[in-house]
């Protein structure tokens, strides 16, 4: 059981950035920025938090920061036409440098402040949490891990049940036909890409608010890049981005088992395990993997 | 992002359209707003910008930190920007870098030559070697299985970066150290210091020839001929009967080789034995030099240089002005997202 409860926590962050990184993909831009995404919304929150003492504040500026960068992958890919996955990988360096330097300059004398954030408390959900086992399991969680579970049913959702989903899966796989019908496949695409950084700056801000209870120097540390696994192996569903991100997560918490019993050496390998199964899926796949069909087309 | 030969005058203008001003605008543009970061921060930008130059070009000594530091963005840059040009966006520099420090730390520490240069040569070889394989096996995935060269490349940079630490809680790691490295590489691959005054070892020397060696194949030869158009058009490289497969190949293993040789040298020349992370972000930053340098290697030397720089000069900024040396992957990540911006593709096809 704790061992489960391990793989929900590690793989709650990596669930929140892999749905935002659906939107954008769906919508026909790589998301390589979900790394740069993640480390901005972790930042800002810890920031906000620990400036105004107000968790809600500090969730608001997490979306905010990874919206900042979505703005600026929009503009660089859409309006310029720049390669989606390079300017991806520039604002993740740009993100590193520049949540570095404001942490420092936040500080005295060049040093980073000293941010000491209580993480957030589970929440035990009433009546539920007290069913035995499951509900210890399933119903005590810290709130932005349920936002996590709620917002890929939501995702779920607005992908199949609506028109907008519909709009911006067909951004994805045929720009020209929504330009036809009337609709703005770029304004799709800047939008989707924003509100893809605002989600994976959520995703950011459970690493700082939720688990940690500070901000360091590229505290995500990958995750970004694994979310980007994790959609992959979903092939672009929220669910199985989610199903990708427990068994990335039960992979991790194995890992680290294996680590306190003595056995450093398998956790490596255990570690490759999210990138390789990511690869065999779209090598066994090969053509079938259903990438969306205009990805990383720009639009005229 | 790329064009066809103009004939003569191309050669020596970076590429069809003269990009120059353009790469000039974005890396004023990305300076400017780190003189601003800096302002806010409440220092100086001109005194900070002047600590950092004093401090990469300050000494022999300081000047010799910089050569070594702008090695491996030149090796791994140049071949980056090759694949760029045939319309092939290999990001896996990152993982062929650090397989080619593997490479060239293994082959040095199993087979023990007592001579000084072919121990070298036979080390950087296994570097390359390992670097090129590396890349293979991207590229196997890529043209076999039809997956896109990005996430391939991608995956595999965590993949690689994760077997060196296997191998350094393995086999190859110093026992006892406390923290994942080889053991001390034996003498004769030292690499010695090869410019004379310098504190530099001979990488970027080799860079720049290799890069100009580059240039040549890019622009006077059947192979770079034929990648240029592909990375114009497939369709036009196919009906010119250039296959894009064979093209693919010859891009990549020789961009594997370079980045591999980069990781082999770092290894060789900098550390001198091969510690996790010794090649964390030089990948990446490839790709902003490969940019920066508008994918043409020959322009890639001075772009590696001003990474090499900036990143030298940082440290002492941090030191005498107080200001952040983290600023030089702000400079990085802007002056790529301007370059980017700054020159827009057209439509290919």
């Amino acid at each position: 059981m704790d061992f489960l409860a391990a793989a929900i926590r590690i793989a709650t962050p990596l669930l929140l950035a892999a749905l935002g990184g659906i939107l954008s993909e769906r919508a026909g831009v790589f998301a390589v920025g979900l790394e740069g995404m993640m480390l901005a919304g972790a930042f800002s929150a810890a920031i906000a938090t620990w400036a105004s003492e107000n968790f809600g504040a500090g969730i608001a500026a997490a979306m905010a920061g990874g919206a900042l960068v979505g703005v600026m992958v929009a503009v660089v890919t859409v309006r310029f036409r720049a390669d989606n996955m390079v300017t991806g990988l520039a604002a993740n360096i740009l993100v590193a440098g520049l949540t570095s330097f404001l942490l420092r300059a936040a500080g005295q004398g060049g040093r980073p402040p000293a941010i000491h954030l209580v993480p957030l408390a589970p929440w035990p959900i009433p009546l539920l949490s007290d069913i035995p086992l499951l509900g210890k399991l399933l119903f005590v969680h810290p709130p932005l891990t349920y936002l996590a579970i709620v917002g890929c049913v939501a995702l779920t959702l607005l992908l199949g049940r609506t028109q907008l989903g519909l709009t911006l899966r067909a951004t994805g796989e045929n720009p020209e036909a929504v330009f036809a019908s009337g609709g703005n496949p770029k304004r799709v695409r800047v939008l989707a890409v924003i509100a893809c950084g605002a989600v994976a700056g959520l995703g950011g801000a459970v690493l700082s608010l939720q688990q940690v209870g500070t901000f360091t120097d590229g505290m995500t540390g990958g995750r970004g890049y694994l979310a980007l696994a994790s959609l992959i192996v979903g092939r672009w569903t929220p669910s199985g981005a989610a199903a990708a991100c427990l068994v990335f997560g039960a992979a991790d918490a194995f890992g680290l088992r294996l680590q306190t019993f003595g056995l450093p050496t398998s956790s490596y390998v255990l570690q490759m395990a999210p990138y390789v199964i990511a690869l065999i899926v779209l090598a066994s796949l090969g053509r079938a993997t259903r990438l969306p069909a205009a990805i990383g087309q720009p639009l005229d | 992002m790329s064009g066809l030969s103009d004939g003569a005058a191309a050669r020596l203008t970076l590429s069809r359209d003269n990009l120059l001003p353009r790469i000039a605008l974005a890396v004023a543009l990305s300076l400017a707003c780190a003189a601003a970061l800096i302002a806010l921060s409440g220092h100086n930008p001109l005194t900070a910008f002047a600590a950092m130059a004093a401090g990469a070009l300050g000494s022999a000594h300081q000047l010799g930190v910089a050569l070594n530091k702008t090695t491996p963005y030149l090796l791994a840059g140049s071949g980056v920007a090759l694949c760029f040009r045939a319309g092939i966006i290999n990001i896996g520099a990152e993982g062929q870098i650090a397989i080619g420090g593997l490479g060239a730390a293994a082959t040095a520490l199993l087979w023990p030559v007592e001579a000084a240069l072919p121990a070298i040569l036979l080390a950087l070889a296994g570097g390359a070697l390992a670097g090129a394989a590396w890349a293979a096996l991207a590229t196997a995935i890529h043209l076999f299985r039809q997956v896109h060269e990005v996430l391939v490349t991608l995956l595999l940079n965590f993949v690689a970066i994760l077997l060196v630490q296997q191998a350094l809680a393995g086999s190859l790691g110093e026992f006892g150290a406390g923290f994942l490295q080889s053991p001390l590489m034996p003498h004769p691959v030292w690499l010695p210091r090869a410019i004379p005054g310098l504190d530099a070892h001979p990488g970027f020397i080799v860079g720049a020839v290799l890069a100009a060696g580059l240039s040549w194949l890019l622009w006077r030869t059947r192979f770079g001929f034929s990648l240029r158009v592909a990375g114009a058009s497939r369709p036009a490289a196919a009906y010119a009967g250039f296959s894009v497969g064979r093209i693919t190949w010859g891009v990549m293993l020789l961009a594997g080789a370079l980045a591999g040789l980069a990781g082999g040298i770092e290894v060789l020349g900098v550390q001198r034995r091969l510690i996790e992370g010794f090649s964390l972000g030089f990948g990446f930053k490839a790709v902003t030099v490969a940019l920066l340098g508008a994918l043409e290697p020959l322009a890639v030397i001075p772009a590696a240089l001003f990474v090499g720089l900036l990143e030298a000069g940082s440290l002492s900024m941090q030191r005498q002005v107080g200001v952040p040396s983290s600023l030089v992957a702000v400079i990085e990540g802007l002056t790529m997202l301007f370059v980017l911006a700054a020159t827009v593709r057209r439509r290919a096809g």
